[in-house]
C-alpha cells in the first residue's frame, strides 16, 4: 500500500531530515512510527500525502509515486488519505457536522450523499450527539474524534495520524486508539507517529523507530523500546 | 456542479458575516479608489468638451471676389459646403455686411464721408469638423475660382489643438495610472481578506480541495465586494456631479460641462463594471498567491 524507496529529505535551509528510508507498509496494516521528536517522523507522513517532496528516491502510494506526482492530481490523491493531526485542525468557525461534510463536499458529492456519510462517520467515532457543536465548546477528546471523522469520511484506505494523543489525558487517548484500531479492522491501512509508550507496548503492533533521519528498527509486534 | 454553485454562493455569503468589518474595510477602500478615478475620468471629459466647444467656435471667413453676382455666390456656397470637412457654410451678403457694419460703427464714424458705397465683398462663414483641417481646408478654398481671400486666427487654432493633444494623452496616461494604482490598492485589500483564512485554504487543500474549488468563493466574494464599492462610488459620484452641475450652471453659465446623461450613464457603468472586475481580479489574484505559497 505504501512504499518508500530510498527516501531522502533535506529542507531549503540545509537541514536534512530524513536519509535513505525504505520501508514497505501492507495494506490493512496498523504501524506505529515512533522516535524522540525532530527525528522525522511528521516530515514522513507529510510525504505520503505530499505536503513535502524528497529531495530523492520514490514515495509509493496505491502504486503511484506521490514524490512525482503533478500538482494538479495532488488533491485526489488526498482524497484518498486521511489526516489526523495533533492539533485537530478544525475549522472554528464551524460545526463539527460542517467540518466533517467539508471533506466530501471538496469531492462535489450530492447533499443527501454528504448528510449520511457524515452521519455515518459521526456515528463511527461516537460523536453523532455533538455534530452540532463548534469546536470550541468540546473537549480535546470530541475534537480528535470529530478530526478522525473527518478523517475516514471518504473512506480512505489510508489514515495518517500524526501524535493524535499528544494533547490527551491517558484514558482519552486510549479510547482514541481503539478508534483507530476499530478503522483499522475495517480495512485502512493505518500509519501513527506517536511519543506515546503505553500505548505502543500494549498494542503491540508493528513498530518502526526513527532516530535522527534513519530507521533504527522495524519490528512486527514490537514495544516502544527494543 | 449545481451543488457546487450553490455552495460557493453560501460559503462567500458566509464570510461576510464572519469578516463583517474587513469587508466593510475593502468596501470602503474600492469606493473611494473608484470615485477618485470617476471624478477624473469626468474632468478629463470636461476638459475635452470645453476645448472642443472652444473650437468649434472658430470659423473660416472666405471674401469673395468683389463683383461676384449673387447666382454665382449661391453656386459658390453650394461647391463650398461639398468640400469634406465642411460642417456648415453661412452666407452673407456684402448688402447684409454693410449694413452689419453700418448699425456697429455709424455712430462713431462717419462713414457715408469716408467711403462712397460699399466697399465690402460678399462673404462666406464656413464652420468644420474639427480645428485640426482648417489650415487645409483654407488652402483649398482659397485656391477656388472667385474666392478672393480666406481668413482664419491660424496662431490660435495651432494651440487650440496642442492643447486637445495634451489634454489627451496625458489624460489617457493618467486614467491608465490611476487604474493601476485602484487595482493595487483593491487587490492588496482583499488580499488581507484571504489571508486572514490562509488557515482556512490550508484545510481544504488537505482534505483533497482542488486549486479551482478553493478559489471561487474567493472570487465570487470579490465580485460582490467590487459591485458593492461600486455602485455606493456611482451614488457618491452621480450626486456630487449632480450639485457641481447645478453650482457651476449658475455660477459660470458660459462653461460647457457635460450634462449629456447617455455619456454619464456610460461613466457611471465603467465605474461599476470597473469595481467588480477589480474585485474578482483581486481576489483571483490574492487567492493565487496563497495557494501557490501552499504549494
Amino acid at each position: 500500500m505504501i512504499e518508500l524507496v530510498n527516501v531522502s529529505k533535506s529542507y531549503p535551509n540545509g537541514i536534512d531530515v530524513l536519509f535513505n528510508i525504505s520501508l514497505n507498509i501492507g495494506k490493512e496494516e496498523f504501524v506505529f512510527l515512533v522516535g524522540s521528536s525532530g527525528a522525522g517522523k511528521t516530515t514522513l507522513l507529510k510525504l505520503l500525502y505530499r505536503d513535502e517532496t524528497p529531495t530523492s528516491g520514490k514515495v509509493i502510494v496505491d502504486r503511484v509515486n506521490v514524490a512525482e506526482l503533478d500538482s494538479s492530481q495532488v488533491p485526489y490523491l488526498r482524497r484518498n488519505i486521511g489526516v489526523v493531526f495533533q492539533d485537530y485542525k478544525l475549522l472554528p468557525k464551524r460545526t463539527v457536522f460542517e467540518n466533517v461534510a467539508f471533506a466530501l463536499r471538496v469531492t462535489g458529492a450530492p447533499r443527501s450523499t454528504i448528510r449520511r456519510k457524515v452521519m455515518q462517520a459521526l456515528e463511527l467515532v461516537g460523536m453523532l450527539r455533538r455534530a452540532n457543536a463548534f469546536p470550541e465548546e468540546l473537549s480535546g477528546g470530541e475534537k480528535q474524534r470529530a478530526c478522525i471523522a473527518r478523517a475516514i469520511v471518504n473512506n480512505p484506505p489510508i489514515l495518517l495520524a500524526d501524535e493524535p494523543t499528544g494533547n490527551l489525558d491517558p484514558t482519552t487517548s486510549w479510547d482514541i486508539i481503539q478508534l483507530l484500531d476499530k478503522i483499522n479492522k475495517r480495512n485502512t491501512t493505518v500509519m501513527m507517529a506517536t511519543h506515546n509508550k503505553s500505548i505502543v507496548d500494549d498494542m503491540k503492533r508493528r513498530v518502526v523507530a526513527i532516530e535522527n533521519g534513519r530507521i533504527v528498527r522495524d519490528q512486527l509486534l514490537g514495544g516502544y523500546n527494543v | 456542479m449545481f451543488s457546487n454553485i450553490e455552495f460557493f454562493l453560501f460559503e462567500a455569503f458566509r464570510s461576510f458575516q464572519r469578516g463583517a468589518l474587513m469587508c466593510f474595510v475593502a468596501i470602503g477602500t474600492i469606493t473611494v479608489s473608484l470615485v477618485i478615478f470617476g471624478l477624473f475620468l469626468l474632468l478629463v471629459i470636461n476638459l475635452g468638451n470645453i476645448i472642443g466647444s472652444v473650437s468649434s467656435k472658430i470659423d473660416l471667413a472666405a471674401y469673395v471676389e468683389k463683383d461676384l453676382s449673387l447666382e454665382s455666390a449661391g453656386a459658390l456656397q453650394l461647391e463650398l459646403s461639398r468640400i469634406p470637412g465642411v460642417v456648415k457654410v453661412d452666407f452673407i451678403s456684402r448688402t447684409e455686411a454693410w449694413k452689419k457694419f453700418q448699425e456697429e460703427y455709424g455712430d462713431t464714424l462717419a462713414l457715408d464721408e469716408i467711403i462712397a458705397g460699399n466697399p465690402l465683398p460678399h462673404t462666406f462663414n464656413i464652420k468644420v469638423r474639427t480645428p485640426e483641417i482648417l489650415p487645409m481646408v483654407a488652402k483649398r478654398i482659397s485656391e477656388m475660382d472667385n474666392i478672393d481671400e480666406v481668413r482664419y486666427s491660424g496662431q490660435f487654432i495651432e494651440q487650440v489643438r496642442s492643447l486637445i493633444d495634451a489634454v489627451r494623452i496625458g489624460g489617457a496616461a493618467l486614467v491608465v495610472l490611476i487604474s493601476f494604482a485602484t487595482l493595487l490598492i483593491v487587490v492588496n485589500t482583499i488580499r488581507l481578506t484571504v489571508l486572514a483564512r490562509e488557515t482556512d485554504i490550508y484545510i481544504m487543500k488537505l482534505v483533497g480541495a482542488t486549486n479551482t474549488f478553493v478559489k471561487w468563493p474567493f472570487i465570487i466574494e470579490g465580485v460582490i465586494l467590487g459591485i458593492l464599492g461600486g455602485l455606493s462610488s456611482f451614488l457618491i459620484l452621480k450626486f456630487s456631479y449632480d450639485a457641481i452641475i447645478a453650482r457651476i450652471a449658475v455660477a459660470l453659465p458660459f462653461v460647457p460641462l457635460v450634462a449629456d446623461q447617455r455619456l454619464l450613464a456610460l461613466v457611471y457603468l465603467v465605474m461599476v463594471l470597473g469595481g467588480t472586475a477589480l474585485g474578482m481580479i483581486g481576489a483571483y489574484i490574492s487567492v493565487s498567491k496563497v495557494l501557490k505559497a501552499e504549494g
